[in-house]
């Protein structure tokens, strides 16, 4: 071990410039690989904290009518079910409301609290992060903007009734503190509750959370219980979330982000290793001579490769530490931006497990890395090494000779160099097929989000379209009648989203069309079809492979104390809940139960006032407009924030690519000009001109990079639409369909290559530095 | 009369050592002559390879001009002089230096590619000039560590006459071969003189200055002496002689 370290410190003292580079490197692996493991190990545990700290339920749900007989129900039921450990029925109000946040609109079924109950609750107690007093409104600390907050006046539509508040503050819940939680708590003070309550915009209902046993349970117990009270109570308007949902819904933008920073984490982990592996073989080519004395004297191969070891794991544990360490300097930034995204506060602390995690994959990689490379060591003979590697008889292939070759001189040797360089090709090529990845990414990121955000948005959310009106079923005939004669209106259909649930399953949100051909978004179903027939159902791709369903198998749906069969005509995949829906015929949910009331998408003319347009709606037809939706506000409002997460990952993106691949090729040009000195003084004495060898030491990487980057850019062409699903998975995502942006691509590709290529230049001045004038014997 | 073919004019060469100056050339005025062996001789450290640095256009001078033909190279560019040097210059030196990665045949054809011209000619008067040294076709598709060390300063020799230099520098050409090899290539050396080729050697041993016909004696930075000694004839005692008497006055 005293021989190794010995070894070791000689080798750091002398190639200080290369061990900085792995420095480098290694902190950037670091710095995001325990950002990622700390967004990925703790962040989601954070979720469970805070469930944990307001005794949240594991299902919530809100029930219109707050009656005895609905009280009386739940309570019996619950009671009965084994699986309840406690519950809690409280009185609130819930209707459809939204409001202007974030440039968009948030649209969401909305339960208000008054301030005393909300407070009190002993299961799913809500948290006063910020409070102004006064009289007014308390929001969920998600929306707390420059244009929301505290004194400031905010303006609701619950249902088509506009109501205005002052934010009196802000506050923490974990199962309904966001839109994403399919139920979304506003809190109310007592005077503003009773005055919402007598005007009688949002119903009387029952709000009821309950706590299990067992937590994994909360998708199939919360299926159980709203298909119970939907079966007692047909007709009656209910909304429910999930442990399981919500965690996941309110996690997606966190999900995304730390997915990406652990791919760039293992991407430069990657290059990383690549650049040890590449000094090490370097180090032994430059330093056979020294290799073979040191072996002649008694050294073993295994304190060779020992050194070498002790050398750079010494590095990769320092590095790691710091960067590790530096990582805690960035994650507060991260934080703000995730707790916009997730609406629960974290408080950055040290976390052990990530630090130690992160230590031992790099620690663990390098080593593997130094030991795969140095294994070479073994193999070599004290007498071959100090002949400085070249044995007796040391047969090469010429490559492209120049009597026969018919290539210009400079880009001939340039090829030489080329094909008697396997190490460096090796390593080019990695690189480029990685940066190749990353262009397609950012590419299919730029066209399918940033530029445009429908593509993403299909998706995600599945259907679009100008405006929905939810209406009375009743005023139905009279209401199409008008609309449909109304010149701005392009288009109006059925599109109405409520539950049903799989007999033996989960509950499943459907959306009922009463011709999906009128659908903006016909890629919703992408195996198989829409339903045409009130006997066939499509069903979310994620659910049924969960489930084992093909095309053409039958399953058993329930609704109202209904149940019916349906045929499976298709295959459909939005992440709206999860991957957990399907789509029938306004016909097929007939068979289930009617629908009180209707929800309409419309898509108006261009340039029309979307908000002007519902508002005459509203007037003409009354309290038999339950609400109305600005969608094209809502996605642009919810988009917004993607796009701008996207956009600065794309950046960020491209700015590490650029750097890493400097790095490399600094490191590989820096290689070649070591090893090349000698050859290149000569050339020089003969008359090649520092210009002519710039040219091919730059040249003599282009075949790497050009054929690494064609074939990179091809075949991640093919495989980023899957992979995509794959990354989406987690969101019910099976198969994605994202256009490529051929010219982007192709122009990012010779973007790169001409990048590598002036890179390369720049980095092969340093060829100035080589003078003939060292070939000539010293006096 | 014998043509000018290089010439120098206070020739000055003088390096920065720890912040004092250290005047290694000092006001060299020489001329060298079309077709002529010239053998530049001194002990250690007297300036001999400085001097052919400079000569060559291998290095620029500190003070003077350096005149070939015509042309002044002392001011010329690095890149000016690496093209007069692909042009006019040919290069023999005492550690060979042949590139390892490429064939004998390559090496020497890297060369002769760089100045240009009939491709097929060039590959012709390359096989030509192997034939006159002696290395045959086997041998010219091998790398230079397949070959000795006489083979290889012969390749060496080919590649610096590829493009019919002007005047052919060679530094120390046997310094790295024994005997028997370094007497076969000062031999291809005189028989190329012979033909016409000027030649310009370093060198501090008797037996390879011998071969020239005129030789200078640097000491100190100033060229001491000179010696005419005519044409080599082959085991002409007088010229030893001659010589070593040279030699001994200039205080070898």
């Amino acid at each position: 071990m005293g021989k190794s370290l010995l070894i070791a410190r000689s080798n750091l003292r002398r190639a200080r410039g290369q061990a900085m580079a792995i420095v480098v490197l290694i902190l950037l692996a670091a710095m995001m690989l325990n950002l990622w493991l700390m967004l990925a190990l703790d962040y989601k545990a954070n979720f469970d904290r805070c469930h944990d700290k307001l005794n949240d339920g594991h299902v919530t749900m809100a029930v219109d009518g707050d009656t005895p007989e609905l009280r009386g129900f739940l309570t019996g039921t619950l009671e009965r079910d084994g699986r309840a450990a406690r519950f809690r029925l409280d009185s609130c109000l819930y209707m459809v409301a939204n409001f202007a946040y974030n440039g968009g609109e948030v649209n969401s079924q909305m339960i208000f609290l008054d301030k005393g109950t909300a407070l009190s609750r002993d299961i799913g107690r809500a948290e006063i992060v910020e409070d102004g007093g006064g009289s007014g409104i308390y929001l969920p600390m998600l929306y707390k903007t420059n244009e929301i907050d505290v004194g400031k006046s905010f303006e609701l539509s619950i249902g088509s009734n506009p109501v205005t508040y002052t934010v009196c503050g802000f506050f923490n819940s974990a199962m309904m503190g966001s839109h994403n939680c399919t139920m979304m708590e506003i809190i109310l003070t007592g005077d503003k509750y009773e005055e919402l309550e007598a005007l009688g915009y949002a119903p009387r209902a029952v709000l009821c959370s309950v706590r299990l046993l067992d937590q994994s349970e909360s998708q199939t117990f919360e299926t159980d219980l709203k298909t119970a009270v939907s079966d007692q109570f047909p007709g009656r308007r209910a909304v429910s979330n999930s442990y399981a949902l919500v965690t996941q819904s309110r996690y997606i933008s966190q999900m995304i982000c730390s997915s990406i920073v652990s791919a760039m984490a293992f991407f430069v982990l990657l290059i990383a290793l690549i650049v040890i592996a590449s000094n090490i073989l370097n180090y032994i080519q430059v330093n056979m001579k020294d290799l073979g004395a040191l072996k002649a004297i008694g050294y073993t191969s295994g304190q060779l490769v020992g050194a070498l070891l002790v050398q750079f794991l010494g590095l990769s544990l320092a590095a790691a530490a710091a960067g590790a360490g530096l990582s805690y300097a960035l994650f507060p930034g991260v934080n703000v931006m995730m707790i916009q995204q997730t609406g629960i506060p974290y408080v950055v602390r040290f976390l052990p497990v990530p630090f130690a995690l992160t230590l031992v994959i790099l620690c663990g990689a390098s080593a593997l890395a130094v030991w795969l490379a140095a294994r070479r060591i073994k193999k070599i003979e004290p007498i071959t090494a100090l002949r400085a590697g070249l044995s007796t008889h040391n047969f090469k292939r010429n490559h492209i000779p120049l009597d026969r070759t018919s290539a210009p001189l400079n880009f001939a040797l340039a090829l030489k160099t080329t094909l008697s360089g396997v190490k460096h090709n090796v390593t080019v090529c990695a690189t480029m097929l990685v940066l190749s990845l990353v262009v397609v990414f950012s590419g299919l990121m730029l066209e399918n989000m940033i530029l445009d955000i429908d593509p993403f948005i299909n998706l995600v959310t599945g259907e679009t379209a100008d405006s929905c009106i939810n209406i009375d079923a009743d005023i139905e005939g009279d209401f199409l009648a008008a609309v449909e004669a109304d010149s701005r209106v392009e288009k109006i259909y059925l599109y109405h989203t409520g539950s049903v649930s799989h007999v033996g399953g989960v509950e499943l949100l459907v959306t009922v069309c009463d011709d999906f051909g009128k659908i903006n978004n016909q890629s919703v179903v992408f195996e198989g079809r829409f339903p045409k027939f009130d006997n066939e159902i499509a069903l979310a791709a994620k659910y049924a492979r969960e489930r084992g369903f093909a095309i053409g198998d039958e399953i058993e749906i329930t609704s109202n104390g209904k149940q019916a069969s349906y045929l499976i005509s298709g295959f459909t995949q939005v992440a709206n809940n999860l991957g957990k829906d399907c789509l029938l015929t306004r016909a097929g949910y007939e068979k289930l139960g009617v629908l009180a009331s209707t929800s309409y998408y419309l898509n108006l003319s261009d340039e029309l006032d979307v908000d002007g347009f519902n508002t005459e709606i509203k007037e003409r037809f009354g309290t038999d407009v339950y609400a109305v939706i600005n969608i094209r506000a809502v996605v642009d409002g919810s988009a917004g924030i993607y796009v701008s997460l996207m956009t600065i990952i794309v950046i960020a993106i491209f700015v590490l690519s650029a750097l890493i691949i400097a790095f490399v090729l600094y490191l590989l040009v820096r290689t070649m000009l070591n090893q090349k000195s000698r050859d290149y003084g000569i050339m020089k004495a003969l008359g090649f001109t520092t210009g002519q060898l710039i040219l091919q030491t730059a040249l003599s990487f282009m075949p790497a990079v050009v054929v690494s980057a064609a074939v990179g850019l091809v075949v991640c062409g093919f495989i980023i639409n899957p992979l995509m699903a794959v990354f989406l998975g987690g969101l019910g995502i099976v198969k994605c369909t994202f256009a490529l942006p051929l010219g982007f691509i192709a122009a990012a590709g010779a973007g790169l290559v001409l990048f590598a290529f002036g890179t390369l230049c720049l980095l092969s001045l340093r060829v100035r530095k080589i003078a003939p004038r060292a070939l000539l014997s010293g006096e | 009369m014998k043509e000018i073919l290089l010439k120098t004019e206070k020739l000055s060469k003088a390096f920065s050592n720890g912040g004092a100056m250290q005047h290694v050339l000092k006001n060299i005025d020489l001329e060298l002559y079309r077709g002529d062996f010239t053998v530049i001789m001194g002990a250690s450290g007297a300036g001999k390879s400085t001097l052919l640095y400079a000569l060559s256009g291998m290095d620029t001078p500190t003070l003077g001009v350096i005149t070939f033909g015509e042309r002044v190279i002392s001011d010329l560019s690095q890149d000016g002089l690496a093209v007069f040097r692909r042009e006019h210059c040919g290069f023999v030196f005492q550690q060979i230096y042949l590139i390892d990665g490429m064939s004998v045949m390559d090496n020497v054809l890297s060369a002769g590619l760089l100045v240009g011209g009939d491709k097929k000619a060039l590959v012709r008067r390359a096989k030509e000039l192997f034939a006159a040294v002696g290395i045959d076709e086997d041998t010219q598709r091998k790398f230079p560590t397949q070959i000795s060390g006489g083979e290889a300063q012969r390749v060496g020799i080919v590649r610096a006459l590829i493009n019919s230099p002007e005047i052919l520098f060679a530094d120390e050409p046997t310094g790295a071969l024994n005997s028997q090899t370094g007497l076969d290539v000062l031999d291809t050396l005189t028989r190329f003189n012979e033909r016409g080729q000027s030649v310009v050697m370093v060198t501090h041993d008797m037996r390879s200055a011998r071969r020239g016909n005129r030789i200078l004696y640097l000491k100190d930075g100033v060229i001491l002496g000179e010696c005419e000694l005519g044409r080599y004839v082959h085991g002409d005692a007088e010229r030893h002689k001659k010589l070593a008497a040279f030699l001994q006055d200039m205080g070898w």
